[in-house]
């Protein structure tokens, strides 16, 4: 007796799966034990993806959340620009040819099969570089411009037929200030990537062309089917919400991010409408349309299991609306380095505000929704060198129908880890003077919202700082009754005899050895109505 | 010497007698595990060096179980939080849902000393005295509900200077409280990591310390002068006085006997390249040990979700287990684990649960013998299996169907752990042998092996307890530590490291029976990079350390670059006193078919379809035996299952040596 299936690959689809996604992870790990940047070495701000011969997204590694959606933008912008032969990757990073910011910058290697003259698959990776030139050491400042941001690298071949173009690659490590560094993580992008095309071509092996293509296929459909259930069993309707950004750092005025939901559970389909949000702005927190589609991507598949696979299937349920020219679409040369970082985690603010109308048991109060950015930028006295650091600080997760929200630890968009003190100083010329919990910053509720971090740094050299952090004025909502989380704030105090200064959310100050950079992160939003004692 | 293992349901004891390993199963006994490791003492005669080896896993279950001690935390002031806060990332990365990570340290007993060491070890501000008596009142006026059990100590760059820590611990002394010190535990850098496995040493301590004194009491009492000896996470023993010490050494101490046999074993019959595949009731572990650099170790261990940094043999454990359950999400597609059955419902056939588990598939498949598992003591369901399988089968036609897939899915589980320690390290596994263990390792070992077309299968000879074998063979291993940060210019100034490393080795060693043999090593990177790689260090050649290093990048992650700068991290010293050598009797294989064996026909699943299969009972093979697939090989806690095409011959010792053949497609 040969036992039949209804469904013909049920389990060899959870096969091909599982083998893709090891896939992504091993590209993640060759990155991460390679890389020289603590910001990619020890925070894992990175990810990596693999894609089918269409460009398609049909596994991903658990790493940055940002780039579920951008990342496959990336891969179409290098399949487009690009005539690719057997041994080349390219390199880009343009926000407005599928990346997100200047410092993300993104590998894709075409994975031919023995034999063929097109790619099977495409693998990719993307990691945050420490700094990528422009005005602002760490090129996370306050720009105007995207000329102002950094150098911006157009889909081109980084390697090519197996050798590295050293032309390419010296233009790249000319324009910015750590190129020792930016050299070493660069090439281990590129030996991540190797890895990923030696497992792929062997994956290949196992099946016939036809096979996988049917598996592929499957697998695509297998996602969409997981996000349809769940669309099924919401309400029907149109749920509106908005939020704002505090300011763009230029002037002091706030911008908004709107949006309505239409579900439509009959169809199991959804519209995702943009339309209402402010015009694009002067400031760098413009989010190029990559960016708001990777957070509709992220509400959609937390709506799943931890274990569904995140694939370009989950998207095709979802119809995205966004008017070009707006903060959630922007166009060139607005600048968007806090577009990815910033901007994006109110995006998902907003979406899940509005979701928590349609389903208010399922969906979390507002967390930190900021990452606050810090970049420090000088010459090491230690070692005559220039350098670079760049580092995000958690907030309070907000708190969750039948659960208090966890204090310190990213949410959403995020999900990097901090630099071991012990690592920060022996890299760079600081003393780390204070890293705890801020007490009572968590939002009040009948399930209470996490609390922030304090984290204060001692500059041991004069060195430029520059932060970008918002929720200072709109402070992560509560939820059914549950109240704020408290805004973020910084100062500085000085070495010397002098007033303390602020530090507002957006701003650049050049700092003197000895001053103290006193940094805390916003609360998360409470839920329910906090009961009296 | 008599080395015995607490497992989850039996413990193992196994000794020498006349040149023939013993073997002694006796159920555990989990209230007092105590009770279950004297037992079997009673019937053996202590010889002239009793020595009990001994395997636990108090350490273990004290953390799975979240019973060990209220611990105090100390460390700089203004940094008191940080070991709860963690890395600041979260554990599931899309699930708004996740529960808060609970610390080991409730935030009540988290204190801080102003103090500061630099990056460079230079003491910037060190407390008063005034400032360390505050500390001891503060400890002191903990209310009585949290009063501390036990203190760790771990402060900012201790590992540059202990100066600091010592002061504290001294200061803190007349607590009358254990205390572990993170300069003592792992003086290594990345301060919570560093924090954590110290804490996770204070944890363990009252309970470890009073279990071991416990037990050396009935050992005493059974044979005055026998000591014992336990079995650390790094695969070699320690004094149980020092594990009493320094129990997060201890965390993997079963799991590690079980490479350690299974390695000896795998080199008995004459293979030193393994991979090992050890498959209990809920989980299963593997571990790769290559023939020059031994099994494979790391220092990134996460215990249920808590971070320990020592030496561990790297055991990569994953939820695919026997008692394993199924179930189909909302897009039909099938998963298998990593939630269990567990002893309780456990599976189907069992009686009492009533969601498909692995081991119901492997019933159903004819992959079980009702009559020979366990002796047949156990009464299997096949019919009940057979009812619940049909009506969970989801989208699939049978029941054979849902069991055939589940067992895909399971073996794609395990295969893609094998790929984390192999492939993702830089291993091919074609160069491999695969050693199967555990009640269910024989059962998939095969068809794992085919599907990463490792050409050798070994099912060792005594596979429910070669853990305790692994323990009763271990070297005595003391591992010492420090983190340098030299350039690799530098590398002469190493050898003075060592020196001082040794001369504070030796005193300790200096109690044991034999000679220990030091084996130094460092752990070398490209300057800038996050990770190192260990590569052995010889003091004639210290150059030799760095080319190393770059060989291995180039195997590990495919480039090197040696005009790039080296730099050395940590500086590793391994003292080991070899245990008492012991070689097994050796019969000569004869010619044979093992017909004598063959004890019934039976339809097996394999690739699809039901196929007649002999059943042979392993007891009744001699060395030299062939057997032929489609057949399975039957003993008391396991079964072999030999796919069509794959041959097992008997070899000398009694393993069963199974050739996989080539793919022919």
């Amino acid at each position: 007796m040969k036992p039949e299936r209804l469904r013909p690959d049920s389990i060899d689809l959870a096969v091909f799966q599982s083998a893709l996604h090891s896939i992504a992870e091993e590209m993640g790990a060759a990155l991460r034990r390679t890389a020289l940047s603590p910001n990619i070495k020890e925070r894992r701000d990175y990810s990596c993806a693999v894609f089918d011969s269409a460009a398609r997204v049909i596994a991903m590694g658990d790493h940055m959340p940002v780039h579920l959606g951008s990342l496959p933008m990336s891969v179409r912008a290098a399949v487009d620009a690009v005539s690719f032969a057997p041994g080349d990757i390219a390199v880009l990073n343009d926000p407005y040819a599928g990346g997100t910011h200047l410092p993300d910058i993104t590998m894709v290697l075409p994975v031919f099969l023995p034999g063929a003259d097109s790619p099977a698959f495409y693998v990719s990776n993307r990691a945050h570089h420490a700094d990528v030139g422009g005005t602002f050491p760490g090129s996370m400042g306050p720009a105007r411009e995207i000329y102002q941001e950094g150098l911006r690298i157009p889909p081109v071949r980084i390697v090519r037929a197996g050798e590295i173009e050293r032309e390419v690659l010296d233009l790249i490590l000319l324009n910015v200030r750590t190129s020792g560094e930016r050299k070493g993580d660069l090439e281990s992008q590129i030996g991540s990537c190797r890895v990923g095309e030696r497992r792929m071509v062997e994956l290949a092996e196992k099946y016939g062309e036809d096979q996988r293509h049917i598996l592929i296929d499957e697998l695509l459909d297998h996602s969409e089917r997981l996000v349809r259930a769940e669309l099924c069993k919401m309400p029907a309707g149109i749920f509106t919400a908005e939020d704002w950004m505090d300011n763009e750092g230029v002037t002091d005025s706030p911008h908004k991010i709107a949006v309505a939901l239409h579900l439509n559970p009959e169809e199991a389909s959804l519209l995702i409408d943009f339309t209402g949000s402010s015009p694009q702005v002067a400031g760098s927190i413009n989010a190029v349309r990559a960016i708001t589609l990777s957070a509709c991507f992220y509400m959609l598949r937390c709506l799943l299991a931890e274990d569904a696979p995140a694939t370009a299937g989950i998207l095709r349920p979802l119809t995205l609306r966004t008017a070009p020219g707006t903060i959630v679409d922007a166009l060139p040369p607005a600048p968007v380095a806090a577009g990815n970082v910033e901007t994006s985690q109110r995006i998902v603010d907003v979406l899940l505000r509005a979701l928590a109308q349609a389903v208010p048991d399922r969906v979390p109060a507002a967390s930190a929704g900021t990452m606050s950015n810090l970049t420090i930028g000088g010459i090491d006295p230690r070692t005559g060198e220039p350098f670079t650091y760049y580092e995000t600080t958690a907030g309070g997760m907000g708190a969750r129908p039948s659960l208090d929200g966890i204090s310190g630890v990213h949410t959403h968009m995020t999900n990097s880890l901090n630099t071991p003190i012990e690592a920060l100083e022996h890299a760079y010329p600081f003393r780390v003077r204070r890293y705890g919990y801020r007490p009572s910053s968590g939002g009040a509720g009948r399930f209470k919202g996490g609390d922030g971090l304090i984290r204060e740094i001692e500059l041991l050299a004069e060195a430029q700082v520059t932060l970008l952090a918002d929720r200072r004025k709109f402070r992560p909502y509560g939820l059914e009754g549950g109240e704020e989380g408290a805004p973020g704030c910084a100062w500085v105090m000085p070495s010397e005899n002098k007033a303390q200064m602020d530090l507002p959310g957006k701003s650049t100050r050049l700092l003197s050895s000895g001053d103290i950079l006193h940094l805390e992160t916003p609360g998360g939003g409470g839920w329910g109505t906090p009961q009296k004692s | 010497m008599i080395a015995i293992d607490t497992g989850g349901t039996f413990t193992d004891c196994v000794y020498i007698s006349e040149g023939q390993l013993r073997v002694l199963k006796i159920f555990s006994t989990p209230a007092d595990p105590s009770l279950a490791v004297t037992a079997p003492l009673a019937t053996i005669h202590p010889g002239a060096t009793p020595q009990i080896r001994h395997g636990t896993t108090v350490g273990t279950n004290t953390v799975l179980e979240r019973n060990g001690a209220r611990v105090a935390f100390v460390t700089t002031a203004g940094f008191e939080d940080t070991i709860a806060i963690g890395r600041q990332a979260r554990a599931r990365l899309y699930d708004w849902f996740a529960p808060a990570p609970d610390c080991l340290v409730p935030a009540e007993l988290r204190f801080g000393i102003p103090e500061r060491v630099s990056v460079e070890g230079k003491i910037l501000r060190a407390p008063t005295d005034a400032e360390l008596a505050t500390l001891v009142e503060q400890i002191r006026a903990a209310p009585p509900e949290l009063s501390p059990e036990a203190i760790a100590i771990s402060l900012l760059f201790s590992f540059a200077n202990p100066e600091t820590e010592r002061r504290v611990e001294a200061a803190l002394r007349p607590l009358g409280l254990p205390i572990s010190t993170s300069h003592r535990i792992l003086p290594e850098f990345r301060e919570y990591e560093r924090a954590s496995t110290t804490v996770v040493n204070a944890y363990l301590s009252p309970r470890m310390g009073s279990y071991l004194s416990h037990l050396e009491g009935h050992v005493s009492q059974w044979q005055a002068g026998s000591h014992i000896e336990v079995m650390q996470s790094s695969g070699g023993t320690i004094p149980a006085r020092l594990a009493a010490q320094e129990p997060v050494r201890t965390i993997l101490s079963g799991p590690a006997g079980g490479v350690i046999g299974a390695c000896q074993v795998a080199r008995w019959a004459g293979f030193d390249r393994v991979i090992g595949l050890d498959m209990g009731g809920t989980s299963t572990d593997v571990f790769l040990a290559d023939s020059s650099a031994g099994p494979q170790r790391t220092r990134e261990s996460l215990i249920d979700g808590v971070p320990v940094s020592v030496h561990m043999l790297d055991i990569h454990t994953i939820g695919a287990g026997g008692g394993s359950l199924a179930r189909f999400d909302a897009g039909g597609m099938l998963h298998v684990g990593p939630e269990s059955a567990g002893a309780d419902p456990g599976p189907i056939c069992f009686g009492r649960g009533t969601r498909p588990t692995v081991t119901d598939a492997n019933l159903l498949l004819g992959r079980l013998d009702p009559s020979t598992f366990l002796g047949g003591s156990v009464h299997l369901d096949r019919s009940r299996a057979e009812r619940i399988f049909h009506d969970q089968k989801g989208p699939l036609i049978t029941a054979e169907a849902l069991a055939a897939g589940m067992l895909r899915v399971v073996e794609t589980n395990m295969e893609k752990a094998i790929r984390v320690i192999s492939v993702e390290r830089g291993y091919d596994p074609r160069q491999f042998t695969l050693i199967a263990f555990g009640g269910g390792g024989p059962l998939h070992a095969c068809s794992l092996a085919r599907a990463l077309e490792i050409p050798v299968v070994i099912v060792p000879t005594m596979p429910g307890a070669l853990s305790a074998v692994g323990i009763l063979l271990a070297d005595a291993v003391r591992d010492y530590s420090r983190t340098v940060m030299l350039h690799a210019d530098r590398i002469d100034q190493i050898e003075s490291i060592f020196f001082e490393l040794e001369l504070h080795a030796v005193e300790e060693f200096s109690a044991q029976p034999s000679e220990a043999i030091p084996e130094r090593s460092l752990d070398l990177r490209y300057r800038g990079q996050g990770y190192e790689l260990n590569v052995p260090f010889d003091p004639r050649h210290p150059k030799h350390s760095i080319q190393a290093f770059h060989q291995l990048h180039q195997q590990r992650y495919g480039f090197s670059d040696p005009r790039r700068p080296v730099e050395v991290v940590n500086v590793r010293l391994r003292m080991s006193a070899p245990a008492e050598p012991y070689t097994p009797p050796f019969r000569e294989p004869r010619p044979g078919n093992g017909s004598s064996a063959c004890y019934a026909e039976r339809d097996i699943f394999y690739d699809g379809e039901f196929i007649r299969s002999r059943l042979y009972h392993r007891d009744q093979l001699h060395p030299g035996d062939i057997l032929h697939g489609p057949t399975m090989i039957t003993e008391y806690t396991s079964a072999t299952i030999l796919l069509p095409a794959c041959t097992a011959r008997v070899d000398g010792y009694g393993n069963l040596i199974v050739a996989i053949p080539e793919k022919t497609a």
